[in-house]
């Protein structure tokens, strides 16, 4: 059974549901708070997870106290699982940790253009073919954000080469918070490590849709089939 | 570092000079209290210590001890005097207990711990606290606003032994936004807009960063606000039954846990229990502070983590009085040591009474065997917060608090439960109460316009999405939903992690009907919260109700009066629905002194309700789903335009307010409507509430889905009404709109025969909302274009 190591910060709270969702896709899981966080819970995992929340209370750059700690008591652990093909997921306040940890390709998330904290559903279109996170999506679905700190910015030129190399996993059709080039989602050319400011694990069940009429599968909602995808591709 | 203590000569002193002690420490303690207080040193024989003095003042404060409903009222009607011996236990506690004899097994546990408790399943128990955050709100709103969920959160890992935060709400009463800033009289005020801003500002940043979704929530604009915005704070939290029960022993370690003291939140108590005027402001604005939402997360993981590890005996939070009133909650029976000098500051220099008064936020006091501590400590090291060991539980039956060597406080307990009682006297007379007024109802179009753009109608929508109430993952009734998950809803459902039962949350609050009819608006109150809950899937006979209170002046005879018959009226009305009171608070003083007089608040009354859906099938929203459904209207809709939001822009002040049959809207909710949702025959129902069956009817139609067709001349009515005004605006209480599926439309009629509920019209495919009457088409208008009003109302000011 695939293994997956979520890295809780103090202020990290989107852990417990993350679990559930990892856990429903066939994932064995644990949760595992920084300060007591080896190398060796990292080599047991094939999937790492930094799950939604306010890691350090992102009162200073969001995701860059997390990379700190992280470096402090993990070391090039995640750098040496990446390079192995180990898969890495950063969800929210997750994904703007792989960022600042140089796993995921240069950006930077920032105040939305509305400056304030939106909890809204994004449509979201698939872009890249080659992430295993997204394999089992269709081309379009939803999901639901909640951030304040989640437009994606880049040094001129890079956002378009990221939608030509194939390191955009996925677009927003409209654009709440001002991302460049409307990027939901990140990877790396491989796949294997991806970020995303909407959060899949919220979305596990169709009853969680806002519309009780929502029919775009029987048993799941469209969350789930990120974990799933994962699941799938390491089992 | 040396305790910092003095003696206190206060048993020779007169009753002036006790008074004046009194004011000089800032003790908010009564001259009757203070010759009470003289008398207790009398007797054991010695001076108090100051530590003493403010130990007493924050345990008798009207914050802590709820003197007001506690105390003997002459209360008079019409001529006709009662006397009411303690308005909690009459019209709050009595009742309760009276519903909880009738149900065995559904209330868990009440009126002794942080929230009160009730049956989920077999296994689990959920609660539910609001508090409220008024005068620091109106002194530094963000703060203010920041610290209150901060500590109403703290109530709930403090209840039983640390249950889980599930759910926030909040409610606020302010000044309207757009009010004129030459009307905001008084130099320190601060601009209702500023108020809102601020405050909304406050629950998002600690809310969010705490990770539990903010889930329902309502908001009130009366100009009487402006001096004093009311904050309710409420959080609702899950716990296996089997850790409900929490007991103290002799030789347990007193532990803290959580952020450090300081000089902040000293006299919070007392402060919050006193009348706001102009010198408020600069004297205490050291009694708010600015919270730390990431400090209260790791207090938060580390509780969870060791009540699930079974380390907990006992926990309670820090709120008001600090270390003295969670010392005191713990030690008081048992006995017990508790040891200033191991307290962690934040900063040196602090006096003996300041440690164990501080209100610092953030902290938590737990009471653990002490062969658990090693584990404890290991724990919070793992969620790298500060835990120390500030003293232990012994069989002494005396709690003594030390500094350095020296014995600070050492007092009975038992003297000081009694509090002398207060003895008030309250005054009602009855408003009159005018049927048949004439109304122009010639212009109801843009009468609906006005009012769905009025800030008592107005979408939330701008605050709502500042707040995450989808975090956990488990929000299932979300507070915006329908087609572009954008329309509102009644009741937020949740589900419950490892149980196939959910909790649904609601509430509601009527201050503009207590202004004529305080006892209709008690009533009407429950009512809505009652049927908000079963209307959404809530099980009637598994429903627990929240108190709420704000007034002014109670000193003042015609306002107590007011909110004695309130306090009748929910009284009333939880018999009738068999929906006891598991936990409440009451905020008194809420009026302010101005050149021309003293403003109260209206009295105010939020009942928050609880309960159980048995089955997520059961959920249901109000939105409408089809475009080719049936309508039907249940409850009867009579001349009652008193205390609505048609009347109030009209500045109609004596109509008759609506009146509340509770037995019969009971019988209908869960005899004939509850079964009718339970076999599957409702797409989605909406209560009739502010704005009446035309608001309802276009909320329901902003689902996107569809219009909105509705014969007036069907309602169900038992008087009928003179003009047209009364069923379009009226709030009489008891009436929801159910949608039904064309096909479903006769087995639904059947399972509502019986009860007064009429077919009145149609989900429509024409994107239009038209009421017709006597044939002819009375309303009628775009649902887009009144939604464009709806949905922007707030957005100017966002």
């Amino acid at each position: 059974m695939p293994h997956a190591l979520l890295l809780k910060y103090p202020g990290t709270n989107c852990d417990v549901e993350t679990e559930r969702a990892l856990s429903a896709a066939g994932f064995s899981t644990q949760v595992q708070p920084i300060a007591t966080a080896t190398p060796m819970h990292v080599s047991k995992a094939q999937l790492i997870v930094f799950s939604g929340g306010f890691s350090y209370g992102d009162y200073v750059m969001s995701g860059r106290l997390a990379q700190l700690e992280t470096e402090r008591f993990l070391g090039d652990a995640l750098q040496k699982h990446h390079a192995a093909g180990g898969f890495l997921f950063g969800i929210c306040n997750g994904f703007q940790i792989l960022t600042k940890l140089g796993i995921l390709p240069r950006a930077s998330l920032i105040l939305n253009k509305s400056e304030r904290f939106e909890c809204m559903w994004d449509r979201l279109v698939k872009v890249s073919r080659t992430c295993p996170f997204t394999q089992l999506l269709p081309d379009e679905f939803e999901l639901p954000s909640a951030h304040a700190e989640g437009r994606l910015v880049c040094d001129p030129g890079d956002a378009q080469k990221y939608l030509d190399n194939g390191c955009v996993a996925l677009q927003y059709a409209d654009n709440h918070n001002g991302s460049e080039l409307q990027i939901a989602g990140l990877q790396d050319p491989t796949g294997c490590a991806m970020g995303l400011m909407p959060h899949p694990e919220r979305f596990l069940r169709p009853r969680h849709h806002y519309d009780p009429d929502w029919n775009g599968d029987p048993d799941w909602g469209w969350g789930y089939y990120f974990f799933k995808g994962a699941f799938e591709a390491l089992k | 570092m040396p305790a910092t203590y003095r003696t206190i000569p206060i048993r020779e002193l007169s009753e002036k000079a006790l008074t004046a002690l009194s004011r000089d420490m800032k003790l908010s303690l009564s001259t009757e209290d203070m010759l009470v207080v003289q008398q207790i040193f009398r007797d054991i024989d010695r001076e108090p210590t100051d530590v003493e003095l403010e130990v007493i003042a924050q345990t008798w404060s009207e914050h802590c001890k709820h003197r007001i409903f506690a105390a003997t009222v002459q209360h008079t009607v019409s001529g006709q005097t009662e006397e009411i011996h303690s308005m909690y236990k009459t019209f709050i506690q009595r009742p309760s207990k009276e519903i909880m004899a009738r149900k065995p097994g559904f209330v868990l546990s009440c009126f002794v711990d942080n929230a009160g408790f009730i049956r989920l399943d077999d296994h689990f128990s959920v609660c539910l606290k609001a508090e409220t955050h008024n005068h620091p709100s109106a002194i530094e709103p963000y703060a203010g606003a920041n610290t209150g969920l901060g500590g109403v959160i703290r109530d709930i890992l403090g209840a039983g032994k640390g249950a889980k935060p599930i759910a926030n709400l909040d409610v606020f009463c302010f000044g309207a936004p757009d009010t004129p800033q030459r009307l905001v009289d008084g130099h320190n005020i601060i601009h209702p807009l500023g108020i809102m801003r601020g405050v909304v500002h406050g629950v998002r940043d600690y809310g969010n960063r705490m990770g539990i979704p903010t889930t329902s929530g309502a908001i009130q604009f009366d100009p009487a606000y402006i001096y004093n915005p009311l904050v309710f704070c409420g959080t609702a939290g899950v716990i296996p039954q089997s850790d409900i029960a929490k007991e103290m022993q002799p030789g347990l370690a007193v532990v803290v846990i959580g952020g450090r003291t300081g000089k902040d939140g000293l006299h919070g108590a007392t402060f919050s229990s006193a009348a706001m005027g102009e010198a408020s402001a600069e004297e205490d604005q050291q009694a708010v502070q600015i919270g730390n939402p990431i400090e209260e997360k790791k207090t938060l993981d580390v509780i969870l983590e060791a009540r699930e590890r079974g380390l907990i005996e006992f926990v309670t939070d820090c709120g008001a009085g600090g270390f003295s009133s969670a010392a005191g909650e713990m030690l008081s029976e048992t006995g017990g040591n508790v040891y200033l000098e191991r307290a962690p500051l934040k900063e040196e220099g602090l006096q003996s009474w300041q440690i164990f008064l501080s209100e610092s936020q953030e902290r938590m006091v737990m009471a653990v065997k002490p062969e658990n501590v090693a584990e404890l400590q290991r724990l919070a090291d793992t969620f790298q917060t500060e835990m120390t060991v500030l003293g232990e539980s012994n069989d002494s039956g005396v709690l003594r608090v030390w500094h350095s060597g020296e014995l600070v406080c050492e007092l009975d307990n038992s003297k000081l439960h009694d509090a002398p009682t207060k003895h008030l006297a309250s005054v009602f007379t009855p408003s009159p109460a005018h049927t048949g007024l004439h109304l122009d109802d010639t212009h109801l179009t843009d009468d609906l316009r006005g009012i769905l753009g009025d800030f008592a109608v107005v979408s939330r929508e701008p605050i709502i999405r500042e707040y995450d109430h989808e975090v956990q993952g488990n929000t299932v009734l979300k507070p915006l939903a329908g087609a572009a998950a954008d329309a509102p809803q009644d009741a937020s459902v949740i589900d419950i992690d490892g149980s196939d039962k959910l909790m649904s949350l609601a509430l509601a609050i009527l201050p503009e009907w207590g202004k004529t009819d305080p006892y209709a608006m008690g009533v009407g109150t429950v009512d809505e919260t009652v049927r908000q809950l079963i209307i959404s899937g809530t099980n009637p006979d598994k429903i627990a109700l929240l108190d709420n209170f704000c007034m002014g002046n109670p000193e003042s005879p015609v306002e107590l009066g007011r909110l004695v018959e309130c306090a009748k009226g929910i009284r009333d009305a939880a018999l009738a629905y068999g929906a006891p009171y598991v936990s409440g608070k009451d905020s008194f003083y809420n009026y302010f002194e101005t050149e021309d007089g003293p403003v109260n608040i209206p009295v105010t009354f939020l009942c928050s309700g609880f309960g159980v859906v048995d089955d997520a099938d059961h959920v249901c929203g109000a939105s409408l789903r089809r475009n080719n459904s049936v309508l039907f209207l249940v409850g009867n809709t009579e001349d009652e335009i008193g205390g609505s939001v048609y009347a109030r822009r009209c500045g109609i002040a004596d109509a008759k307010v609506p009146q509340t049959d509770c037995a019969a809207h009971f019988a209908t909710y869960k005899q004939y409507y509850m079964r009718a949702l339970t076999k599957g025959l409702v797409l989605s129902a909406h209560d009739l509430s502010e704005g009446g069956l035309a608001v309802a009817a276009a909320e329901m139609a902003f689902s996107g889905k569809a219009g909105v067709s509705i014969d007036l001349d069907a309602l169900p009515t038992q008087h009928g009404w003179k003009n047209n005004v009364i069923p379009c605006f009226a709030e009489s209480t008891g009436r929801f709109l159910v949608e039904v599926d064309v096909d479903m439309a006769t087995d639904f009629a059947a399972a509502m025969e019986g009860c007064p509920c009429a077919r009145v019209g149609n989900a429509t495919a024409s994107g239009k909302i038209t009421f017709t009457a006597g044939g002819k088409t009375v309303l009628q208008a775009e649902i887009t274009e009144l939604k464009r009003i709806w949905k922007h109302g707030l957005t100017p000011y966002y």
